[in-house]
């Protein structure tokens, strides 16, 4: 029986001897691909820019991007200049919706496909009406770079950039206001990250605070102090209802941890009842 | 009215009898070790599953944009649900280590020998089907983890010539991972694997009662190094009774088995649940390290380090043969593994391999 269970091992093994030689090819690319890499498209835009025929001014553009916060949440290139990155031929062409480059003017609509909240209201600012009026007011890529845009971060504001054009004081204060809700969202954040150590999935708290952050940038792009001011106490609040709600997590864990400890004990418990009685000896 | 429930089952089926000739009466080896109880832990564990695999069935929805939210919702809306769901992914974890464990034991003790060439094919077949148990269930939840596991996993066949592609799009329901891969999985996890098992439990069952249990290598019975002419019940008619002796036995160590559960549940709640575990499955977006279940690992890592992935699938699968059909290749007479250094060397020398397969793939 071995000697027929060995044979039909070897027979079955042969095949691969010969395969291995004219699926050469086949096993470099299977070894040195990804395997779960599999959905990664080719993307034209990526491809052009990176190569060597590319001017060097834009060659850094795919890095830049690679870094940025856009990149992490897959946001593509296509996404803000249009056009087709499946098909280089095309790619540029408006009749694929390219739309290149926006000048310092377009660039507030070009931002805001997205952004529509913050579109609104910085259209609404000074920083709007100046850009609008003269084409010179500080935009979006002024503050946030374009290609390799980070997320927002409080640091932005800084007396280098803001007294470019005017005093730091209105600045200030509003950085002042930022700093309060930004460290209470930092905190959240810290906890929702816990909390996805912990085994929990926090898609309600993460929405949450995504939604009272964006409310609360948005409302700051209006540059106006007083407003910010007034609603500041608003954010904190809302905030203050998300991080209950973390901790309330955390307590809803904390109890489930307690009860999977009594189980434990409670058959740790049983199992000593059962070793003693077969330790007990037969009447 | 027991007595009288008892008495109507007596007059129709015999009741008094059955339990006699099943349980009381039924005896096993006296040298019998406490490693004998791990088949029934394993019977007692896939019980656990089936119970709380009910109860998850109830709100699971297998499909791509549900998925993830019913498992979600399970953990944190439904009364008990994340206990059932722990329960359920980590004894689906515990059971294939029992089985493993219990197949490690009866190789280190030889039981596997002549009679018992078909009882261990059929332990054997059941441990695969346990893993394709977990393999198919990882994917319900439709997290990253899950996702990009189950990618891997399923790209495998695809080194074959020929029928590679084939099977890889059997067993995905296309090229990708999709809903399709989602709603087989799931038919497979829940209606053609739980009657499979069933089956391969009942005639394992039924070899056992038939052959007789093997008493250990270290005790006085060495029958079966006799010529094997015809068929021979081993009755172990000076064992002891099955009923409450060894039934005490089997119990101990099913309380062990819960216990061991619970404790990892409150010690390592996260143990099977990294962060990605808790991350819907995204397509796109490929994790940074993607790897399959611990049991797998030891056949990924092999994989990955043959550099011909065609070569190393036969190579798995030749593994697999020599596994399932080991008491054929194995027919020395002598049973205890102590006294034979050579099957001693490879069996340690296996189950190194393995641990250093598994780690290193984990790494």
């Amino acid at each position: 029986m071995r000697y027929l269970v060995l044979s039909v091992m070897m027979i079955m093994s042969l095949p691969s001897f010969s395969a291995a030689g004219y699926r050469e090819d086949f096993a470099q690319e299977f070894l040195s691909k990804t395997w779960a890499g599999e959905r990664i498209e080719e993307n034209a835009c990526i491809d052009c820019h990176s190569s060597e025929q590319m001017k060097p001014a834009f060659q850094d553009i795919v890095d830049e991007w690679k870094k940025s916060w856009h990149a992490q949440n897959t946001i593509y290139c296509q996404d803000c200049h249009g056009g087709d990155p499946k098909d280089p031929s095309v790619s540029m062409t408006h009749q694929r919706g390219f739309v290149g480059s926006p000048s310092a003017r377009q660039v507030p609509e070009f931002c805001g496909k997205c952004h529509i909240g913050i579109l609104k209201n910085y259209l609404e600012s000074g920083h709007g009406k100046a850009l609008r009026a003269t084409g010179k007011g500080p935009h979006c890529t002024v503050c946030h770079g374009s290609h390799n845009v980070q997320r927002a971060n409080i640091d932005i504001i800084n007396e280098q950039r803001c007294a470019k054009c005017h005093s730091y004081e209105r600045a200030k204060v509003m950085k002042q206001a930022l700093f309060l809700v930004e460290k209470k969202a930092g905190e959240i954040e810290d906890g929702i990250k816990a909390l996805r150590r912990a085994g929990v999935y926090p898609d309600e708290q993460e929405r949450a605070l995504f939604n009272t952050q964006a409310e609360f940038r948005t409302l700051f792009h209006t540059v106006d102090v007083s407003l910010v001011n007034e609603r500041t106490d608003e954010f904190t609040r809302k905030l203050g209802a998300i991080e209950k709600d973390i901790q309330g997590t955390f307590i809803e864990l904390r109890s489930r941890k307690n009860f999977s400890a009594f189980l434990m004990a409670l058959f740790s418990g049983m199992g000593i009842v059962i070793f003693l009685i077969t330790k007990t000896p037969d009447k | 009215m027991w007595e009288r429930v008892k008495y109507w089952m007596e007059t129709r089926i015999g009741l008094d009898d059955l339990v006699r000739s099943q349980v009381t009466d039924y005896r096993v080896p006296k040298n019998i070790n406490i490693f004998y109880t791990l088949g029934f832990v394993a019977a007692a564990g896939y019980l656990i599953q089936v119970l709380s695999g009910i109860l998850l069935l109830i709100y699971y929805v297998p499909h791509p944009d549900h998925a993830f939210k019913s498992v979600q919702f399970i953990m944190h809306k439904v009364p008990f649900g994340w206990l059932f769901r722990q329960m359920h992914v980590v004894g689906s974890n515990l059971m294939i280590a029992a089985i493993g464990l219990h197949m490690l034991t009866v190789f280190a003790m030889g039981n596997y020998k002549r009679p018992r060439e078909l009882t261990w094919i059929g332990g054997a077949l059941l441990l695969f089907v346990t893993i394709a148990f977990g393999f198919s269930g990882y994917l319900l939840p439709w997290t990253q983890l899950s996702y990009w596991a189950t990618t891997v996993v399923t790209s495998i066949p695809t080194a074959v010539p020929v029928v590679g592609d084939f099977v890889a799009g059997i067993l995905r329901g296309g090229d990708q991972v999709t809903g399709a891969t989602l709603s087989r999985f799931f038919a497979f996890h829940v209606s053609i694997l739980p009657p499979l098992f069933m089956l391969l439990v009942g005639i394992h069952l039924f070899l056992i009662k038939r052959i007789g249990i093997s008493a250990t290598p270290f005790g006085l019975h060495a029958e079966e190094k006799r010529p094997w002419t015809e068929y021979h019940k081993k009755s172990h008619a000076d064992g002891y009774p099955y009923y409450p002796r060894f039934f005490q036995m089997d119990m101990l160590m099913v309380m062990v088995y819960l216990a061991v559960m619970f404790a990892l549940i409150t010690i390592t709640p996260n143990l099977f649940f990294p962060e990605e575990a808790t991350i819907p499955a995204n397509p796109f977006k490929t994790p940074v390290t993607v790897r399959p279940e611990w049991y797998l690992l030891a056949p990924y890592q092999m994989l990955k380090i043959i550099p011909n992935k065609f070569l190393g699938i036969i190579i798995q699968l030749a593994l697999f043969l020599v596994f399932l059909l080991w008491p054929f290749f194995d027919t020395e007479k002598e049973k205890n593994i102590m006294k034979r250094p050579l099957l001693r060397g490879l069996f340690l020398f296996s189950f190194v391999l393995w641990l250093i397969l598994m780690f290193w793939g984990r790494s």
